[in-house]
């Protein structure tokens, strides 16, 4: 391997160091006039009457437009039928709902016109927690009532195995409400004409034109989106790009000017989905040989207020809950429940960092209540080749669970605890699993274009987007492995839904897996074309022929070479195609959609971590000595890119266990502001060390598996059982503050 | 909008009386306020680049006594740099915001915003500093202690600017210590805070002085516990013994930063490391101003 | 009109003293360079120097920066186009994913390094406690400052031979 696995630096990073990449915000397109929209402002309730003569008036102000002048259905969402309004015509389901938009010269003027617009609303009572939106006599939040979805995975008998079981541990675990926050806030810019291009910060550009074109009621092909560099997504920026993007396309239109619209911090915090917040009940029985026979979970996730990627999610819980684990009889019920609060969807995770808080912190409980090692329960119940996971699903290989507990354990130990009298140690363990792909999702395809021309230069094209994950560079990397040509000659176009083909949401850690496979597999016909060019030339055959270095070079005389690109001449004036489309499908999930038995992902990702914390018992404070967290990751293709992954979801996952909380008050977010809402600063960073472990992936490019992901979820559940361990007392309920630790240190000295 | 930026002190004071406009001083707070809608002043008086209003240097006050005299438009960076400052003042001082907000924001800012969670707030209480106050009248000197009247709130008239603040020369010859707490380790905003001074002799705690911060609507005090505290060697004091008498004096809140009962257990904390790291200096520790 | 020195060129414009910089470098120079992430101090996302220190220039007011120098991303590479040690490090390093954050760190990282080519950890994480970043984790950051000092250092050491 020339390429692959090497630290390749990030092939688009010049125009990102410098400053020149083009972010949507830096778009600027002769009379362009920007939105800002008036919010509810209140949770829950119906709009009686909306005064936007102020707002007219106002000088600056272009247009003003309400639920009415959508030429659509004013709708967005994930799965049909959406439910969410780009502008809230009647019933006000969240505080962040947008109510009206105001078009003006500048943004300050169209934001403080915004703000002179009054809605009258007549209040609902709010429904706030999961509790108040199951109680028999709820208002219902949608007409089809306040369950978004239910599901049960069933795998053999729960019941009678709790019978045999030697001990039982059960408890309820909560986890808070997350912010994505991403650096650059959600911002779009639309430039009219008969064909419509929108330019977005966005995950999914393909998904966002289908619901700009039914909101504009134009066809799709008449609407283009182009994916503006990206400041981060992690998930967030879907619908909420959606919503805005054809907000701005409708203005744009009507204006025939262009529109940006960008989010402020705020808006961007109280207007944008979040991380579901979960309880989750869980109760594990096992044999005295710390078998585990039998985990029976309920998960209940606080949606919000409306259904975006609840569904989904859902089923990753569901499918998720009872951990990497070799357990007979398995029972989950997974609900999302609609409430009167910001709408929660797809956050780096999806769902598994819940589960996965709840399922280790159980694991835990259950060691020590065996008198069994820790790191032991793992390996003794840890999935392996060859055995059935909680869908019954089988793998053969790339199951690499096992090895990274051993990796692991081979860690050197903390040096002894120095536990003066201020200071508690612990340590803490979690393993994790996290499927790739769609799966149980929907189908999965992707499709994607490799381009070499004459001068043997390559473009690749492929509709999964770029968000600072390094996608373009692992791809870059694989056709550059393939057509043995420098990566420095190959470019990853921006996503245009006019130039590459809908290769679906960019979400599951599939970029690697799924797009690297399309990816290669174009590159591949390439070659082909390559290969025999060069064969002719050489006089040989194909099979004696090798591209390597930039060149193509008969294998027994390796003096014997011809650049690529005279190759890639010659090609094109023979006419062999140096042009490819190719598709790669996930095989598609194969399951009863009673049980959630069957066939799921094309793979796993799996990972154990470890975890050394101090903690200060006069404070609360917490120093994260170390932090070693290990994923089979299939196939390391760039070291450099790995480890970021690993280190930036890590500290997402340490946010979300001791920092992260969204707070409400009577329904509205109180620190929506960067000030108040903390996530990690430099000085909060944890020392992680990313460890690889390769246990190859049939499934993947060269083997590999997507790893952005999981991290988040060991991260979290990994804190929560260092923290336990330190102070003595299991905490259930993420984030775990400082506040929540000296409350359990007082507590704990108080009664003994 | 008007932005006037006057370049002496008595045109920004004869300019703040007939237009009574807003003080800017590094303008990180007063920026969000305005972004935030919560003033709109008509008038913005920029006093930052007044040359008198900036530096750290001795001088001798309306007593004719001797004191480091500090501009109320010294930057909140060159606070924390100074050679010349007793320790709890540069700590609270590097406690601000972060880098960028230290280099645009002052002293003068921190002090006149009134902010409960003020980081140097705290430190210039414990130091019994005095601050001169201009009109175009004239000036007033104002004890720390009666400057700030709750939240926000100080006893500046809407003619008057903040020209000087004022520590007594002895300052520096004593032992002082500063330490927070916020809601993460970079950039964070004081849930509770404190600041002690003292002087050791022969091993006891001596011309002691507590004050805390973020825990009620203005900087505190703790009188009691200086009482309790004073003539004491330090090891002779535990954790324990003083929650009482810092329990006593404040009345901290619930907000969206913290809750109150949090931050009641942590002053005690920080009161007492702030004291634990005065008793293990030397007194003396700055060379005074301009020396 | 407001006359200051921006990447070493003197500049004159048209603008309100009570305008954000963020705005009159973006709008006004069309440098979008400086990125706004939160519009209120809280990110370091604008962070510029100004007279060589960072500074948040979303909270810093057009009339301030008056016959005063400032340096944005666009000023960091030389003229020839060839990057700067410090963005060099940060590729290599990859202290960069989504890049938002980007230009902010560099400057910093700057206004530390030109103090001191070989900061201390704790001076490091000082210098950008000022700057979020959501993609990293921090440590590849921390990483490229210490191999931008090194850098910089070999370079004067080579400039003093030479
Ligand atoms: C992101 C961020 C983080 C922050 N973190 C902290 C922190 O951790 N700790 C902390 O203490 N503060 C913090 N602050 C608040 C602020 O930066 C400080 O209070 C700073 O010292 C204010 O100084 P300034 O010069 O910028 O004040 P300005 O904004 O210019 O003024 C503040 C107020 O004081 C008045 N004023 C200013 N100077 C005078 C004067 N000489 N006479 C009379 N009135 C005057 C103004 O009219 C205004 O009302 C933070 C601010 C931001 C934006
Ligand atoms: S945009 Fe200026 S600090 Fe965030
Ligand atoms: S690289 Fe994305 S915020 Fe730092």
């Amino acid at each position: 391997m020339n390429v692959i696995g090497k630290r390749i630096r990030k092939v688009d990073g010049f125009e990102l160091v410098t400053g020149r990449a083009k972010f949507a915000g830096d778009y600027k397109f002769p009379g362009m006039v920007y939105g800002a929209v008036k919010r509810a402002g209140v949770p829950a309730g119906r709009i009686t009457s909306i005064d936007v003569a102020a707002a007219r008036n106002t000088p600056g102000v272009i247009d003003v437009l309400t639920a009415k002048d959508i030429p659509g259905p004013n709708l967005i969402g994930v799965l049909p039928p959406y439910d969410q309004p780009l502008l809230a015509e009647n019933e006000i389901r969240y505080a962040g709902e947008s109510v009206v938009l105001i078009i003006a010269e500048t943004a300050e003027i169209a934001r403080s016109a915004a703000s002179s617009v009054s809605v009258s609303i007549e209040p609902y009572d709010p429904i706030l927690s999961v509790e108040d939106a199951l109680a028999p006599d709820a208002r219902k939040i949608h007409e089809s009532g306040n369950i978004t979805l239910s599901k049960k995975l069933i795998k053999g008998e729960v019941k009678s195995a709790f019978e045999k079981a030697d001990v039982i541990v059960e408890g309820v675990y909560e986890t808070s409400f997350q912010d994505h926050a991403y650096l650059e806030p959600e911002t779009v810019c639309a430039v009219p004409g008969r064909r419509i291009t929108l330019y977005a910060s966005c995950q999914s550009p393909f998904h966002i034109r289908g619901h700009v074109a039914a909101n504009l009621n134009m066809p799709a092909s008449s609407v283009q989106v182009v994916q503006a560099v990206t400041g981060g997504s992690f998930g967030g920026k879907d619908d909420v790009a959606a919503e805005i993007g054809s907000l701005a396309c409708i203005a744009a239109q009507r204006l025939n000017r262009p529109v940006m619209i960008a989010h402020e911090r705020k808006e961007s915090i109280i207007g944008s989905n979040l991380r579901h917040a979960a309880r989750i009940d869980c109760k594990t029985g096992a044999l005295n040989d710390g078998t585990i026979i039998a985990r029976e979970i309920t998960v209940m996730l606080d949606g919000g207020a409306y259904a975006s990627e609840s569904p989904f999610v859902t089923m990753k819980t569901l499918i998720h809950a009872a951990g990497p684990y070799n357990i007979e009889n398995v029972e989950v019920e997974s609900t999302a429940v609609f409430t009167n609060k910001t709408y929660c969807g797809a956050f780096r995770g999806f769902g598994v960092p819940q589960v996965t808080f709840a399922s280790e912190s159980q694991i835990d409980e259950l060691a020590d209540k065996l008198g069994m090692d820790r790191l032991e329960i793992r390996r003794i119940n840890g999935l392996k080749a060859g055995d059935a996971n909680a869908t019954g699903q089988v793998y053969q290989q790339s199951v690499g669970l096992q090895e990274t507990i051993e990796v692991i354990a081979a860690q050197p130990a903390l040096p002894d605890r120095i536990d003066v009298a201020r200071y508690l140690h612990g340590t803490g363990y979690a393993c994790v699993a996290q499927g790739i792909s769609n799966g149980a999702e929907g189908i999965d395809v992707t499709g994607a274009s490799v381009q070499m021309s004459q001068d043997g230069s390559v473009l690749v094209g492929i509709g999964l987007t770029e968000l600072g994950q390094g996608s373009r560079t692992v791809w870059a990397q694989i056709v550059a492995e393939v057509l043995g040509v420098d990566i420095e000659n190959i470019s990853v176009r921006l996503v245009d839904t006019d130039s590459v083909h809908d290769s679906g949401p960019t979400v599951a850690s599939r970029s690697t897996t799924v797009g690297g496979m399309a990816v290669q597999k174009a590159a591949n016909e390439v070659k082909k074309s390559l290969v025999s060019m060069a064969a002719l030339m050489m006089q040989t055959d194909e099979e004696n022929i090798e591209l390597r270095d930039g060149y193509a070079i008969l294998k027994m005389d390796d003096a014997a070479r011809i650049p690529i690109s005279s190759v890639a001449t010659a090609a094109y004036w023979t006419g062999f195609p140096l042009m490819n489309l190719a598709f790669s499908k996930a095989p598609e999930a194969n399951f009863d959609d009673d049980t959630h038995q069957g066939d799921i992902y094309i793979a796993y990702n799996y990972g154990t971590h470890r975890m050394d914390v101090q903690v200060d018992t006069t404070t609360g404070e917490v120093k994260v000595l170390n932090h070693f967290a290990a994923h089979d990751v299939g196939r390391v293709i760039n070291p450099l890119g790995l480890e970021g992954q690993v280190e930036g979801a890590s500290l997402i996952g340490f946010g979300m266990a001791h920092m992260e909380r969204i707070k409400y008050a009577d329904g509205i977010i109180q620190n929506a502001n960067f000030a108040d809402y903390a996530l990690p600063s430099i000085k909060d960073r944890i020392p992680t060390k990313s460890i690889a472990v390769e246990d190859h992936n049939p499934t993947g490019p060269f083997g590999a598996k997507g790893a952005g992901e999981p991290p988040v979820a060991a991260a979290a559940a990994v804190f929560a059982n260092a923290i336990s361990d330190a102070v003595g007392f299991r905490f259930t309920r993420l984030p775990i503050t400082r506040e929540d630790i000296l409350d359990a240190i007082q507590q704990r000295g108080n009664h003994g | 909008m008007r932005y006037l930026k006057p370049s002496s002190v008595s045109e920004a004071a004869d300019v703040l009386e007939s237009s009574r406009g807003m003080i800017l001083a590094g303008g990180t707070d007063a920026y969000v306020y305005m972004a935030e809608g919560f003033c709109h002043p008509e008038t913005l008086i920029d006093i930052s680049s007044i040359d008198t209003l900036r530096g750290i240097y001795v001088a001798t006050d309306d007593r004719e006594e001797e004191v480091i005299r500090i501009g109320a438009c010294t930057t909140i960076a060159e606070i924390a740099a100074s050679q010349d400052l007793p320790t709890c003042l540069r700590q609270g001082a590097r406690a601000v915001g972060s880098p960028q907000i230290r280099n645009l924001g002052t002293i003068g800012g921190n002090v006149c915003n009134a902010s409960p969670c003020g980081d140097t707030l705290a430190p210039l209480l414990c130091l019994d500093a005095r601050f001169v106050l201009r009109a175009s009248g004239g000036t007033r000197v104002i004890a720390c202690e009666d400057f700030f009247t709750g939240p926000k709130k100080t006893v500046l008239k809407p003619n008057e600017f903040l020209e000087f603040i004022e520590l007594p020369a002895s300052s520096c010859g004593k032992a002082s210590a500063f330490r927070m707490i916020g809601n993460r380790k970079g950039q964070a905003i004081s849930q509770a805070n404190a600041s002690v001074s003292l002087v050791m002799v022969d091993g006891r705690m001596s011309d002691l002085r507590v004050a805390v911060g973020s825990v009620a609507p203005v900087p505190l005090r703790l009188g009691k516990l200086e009482e309790f505290l004073t003539g004491k060697r330090v090891k002779e004091v535990s954790l324990a013994m003083f929650k009482e008498p810092i329990l006593e004096g404040i009345r901290p809140i619930d907000d969206v930063r913290s809750s109150a009962s949090y931050r009641q257990e942590v002053t005690v904390a920080l009161v007492f490391d702030a004291l634990a790291e005065c008793a293990s200096k030397d007194s003396g520790e700055c060379e005074g101003a301009g020396a | 009109m407001i006359r200051f020195k921006c990447n070493g060129k003197a500049v004159q414009l048209e603008a309100e003293p009570e305008a954000r910089v963020i705005d009159v470098l973006r709008d006004g120079l069309g440098l979008t360079g400086t990125k706004e992430g939160c519009g209120r101090g809280e990110c370091g996302a604008c962070t510029i120097l100004l007279d060589g220190k960072p500074v948040n220039s979303c909270l810093l007011l057009a009339g301030k920066i008056a016959d005063r120098e400032i340096t944005t991303i666009e000023g960091i590479a030389s003229e020839d186009g060839a990057l700067h040690p410090i963005q060099e490090a940060f590729l290599d390093k990859g202290a960069v994913q989504c890049g938002f954050c980007t230009p902010g760190m560099v400057l910093s990282t700057k206004a530390l390094l030109d103090e001191n080519e070989t900061p201390e950890l704790e001076e490091i994480e000082e210098a950008l406690s000022g700057n979020l970043c959501r993609c990293t984790g921090y440590g590849k950051i921390v990483e490229a400052v210490r191999e931008a000092g090194q850098r910089l250092m070999h370079e004067s050491d080579q400039q003093g031979d030479a």
